[in-house]
């Protein structure tokens, strides 16, 4: 049960990254492992913008130790980091 | 747009315009002349915490909305674009810090610079490298000693003459990389830049980077992302705190305006009730009311924390920038010989607008930046 939530909520994560993504950048087909910031497709805005919809969508607080490509570079990659946050956070919020 | 605004949004920006009215308005047009701000002129920006107004209250800020700060910048704005400028690069440094520096940064550093017990600048700016910061040349290498070595030159440092913190972008490698140099680290050298046409006042400055040696603990986020992070949470901050300086500056070109028009008189009729006056009124008026909507929509989107903040502050300091330029240039035109003597601060709001269209992005950057979102809405349609 715990890993068809999971799989659930990772899912609604990814189409919401991906809904997200292709109504930001020039863009009309995306596959989920597409490279968004060796694809010269995003403008310098960009990064900043995606953060901050992360940070609001998902209730995230982004800081400096998550400063790593591999946390963005794609719809998976980001999904991966919203979900591992996720985790991380309700785990501190336990008592 | 009044309305749009709190009772408290409502009474701080009474006090800001009162503050302004008693303490920048009278001494802006020597400031500007002494290409000089006062020390105690900072300090007095610095007691009622307007410095650090938008920093969080726990690290000595006053934990005030972006839409107050934007009316602060707006009061402010109408006095002198040079002291706004103080603001405007306080903030780019602190909410850059704010947001990517280490815990042990921010404690060390957010609480000197919301007090104003330090001032900071944003040394981005480089004599081959404006719009275009991939071209940056400063270079950062690692040293035996656990010390990056920092070498380069920046150049339009705002509060570069004055400040004691420098947030410094450069690369290391092909990477970019973000990095806190205090003042008197050995090997900098600062060089005042005087005779601007605007700004004259904001203490701008060369910085040249001669082996400085920076601990890597003063690294700011990691490298590879000061360009894609670290500094569009600074510049975002400076096109508020410019968007609504500007605004200011828009007022303060139709305040003048209309006063001048009511009490000067030209073939017995005030000149006021000439037509081809009150056009150049109704401009000014006009773009004073849409622009005031603009930078209150970027305020409101920053709060919200919204993604598209970032491209409402573009889209607010793109328009008010360049409509206080137009303003300005009316407003010296309505005033004739009197608007084109120091005496009038509308000579003086002539030349700080066009600073404006330049800095935190220039116009033809904004319209590369702003065109390409709108044209991109029609593909994804």
């Amino acid at each position: 049960m715990i890993n068809s939530a999971s799989t659930e909520e990772e899912k609604k994560v990814r189409e919401t990254v991906t809904k997200f993504l292709l109504s930001s950048i020039n863009i009309s087909n995306l596959n989920n492992d597409d490279n968004l910031f060796e694809s010269g497709i995003v403008n310098s805005l960009f990064a900043v913008q995606l953060m901050t919809f992360l940070e609001k969508t998902f209730a995230l607080e982004i800081g400096m130790d998550d400063l790593d490509i591999e946390n963005f570079k794609s719809v998976n990659a980001t999904t991966a980091f919203v979900m591992r946050k996720k985790s991380w956070q309700k785990a501190e919020a336990k008592p | 747009m009044q309305y749009l605004l709190t009772e408290q949004q409502k009474a701080r920006h009474g006090n800001f315009k009162a503050f302004v009215k008693e303490n920048v308005e009278p001494f802006a047009e020597e400031w500007d002349r002494e290409q000089k701000i006062p020390e105690s002129v900072i300090s007095m920006l610095a007691k009622p915490g307007y410095l650090g107004c938008s920093l969080p209250q726990e690290q000595g800020g006053q934990g005030w909305d972006t839409v107050t700060f934007g009316l602060l910048n707006e009061a402010l704005g109408r006095g002198s674009s040079s002291l706004t400028g103080v603001l405007t690069v306080q903030t780019m440094v602190s909410k850059a810090l704010l947001k990517f520096g280490s815990v042990e940064q921010i404690q060390k550093w957010i609480p000197l610079l919301a007090k104003g017990e330090i001032i900071g600048a944003f040394a981005l700016t480089e004599p081959g490298a404006g719009s275009d910061l991939n071209a940056l040349a400063t270079e950062f290498t690692r040293s035996d000693g656990g010390y990056l070595v920092l070498n380069g030159v920046k150049k339009w440092i705002t509060c570069g003459q004055f400040a004691s913190l420098f947030l410094v972008f450069g690369k290391l490698g092909d990477r970019s990389l973000a990095c806190l140099v205090p003042r008197e680290a050995p090997g900098l050298e600062v060089e005042p830049i005087r005779d601007l046409m605007g700004f004259r006042a904001a203490g701008l400055a060369k910085l040249a980077f001669n082996n400085v040696e920076v601990p890597a603990a003063n690294v700011v986020g990691k490298p590879g992302f000061a360009l894609s992070h670290v500094a569009p949470v600074g510049l975002h901050h400076g096109r508020i705190s410019t968007a609504c300086s500007a605004l200011g500056l828009l007022r303060g070109c139709f305040e003048e305006s209309i006063a001048w028009a009511a009490t000067r008189r030209i073939c017995n009729q005030p000149l006021g009730d000439i037509g081809m006056i009150r056009s150049l009124i109704a401009q000014i008026g006009t773009d004073l009311e849409a622009g005031g909507f603009l930078c209150h929509s970027g305020c409101r989107a920053a709060d919200e924390n919204l993604p598209e903040a970032f491209e409402k502050a573009v889209m607010a300091k793109y328009f008010t920038s360049r409509a206080a330029v137009r303003a300005a240039s009316d407003a010296v035109q309505i005033q004739g010989a009197a608007g084109c003597h120091g005496s009038s601060p509308v000579s003086r709001f002539y030349r700080d607008a066009k600073i404006m269209e330049i800095i935190e992005g220039t116009t033809q950057i904004h319209e590369h930046l702003l065109g390409g979102i709108f044209v991109g809405q029609t593909h994804r349609s």
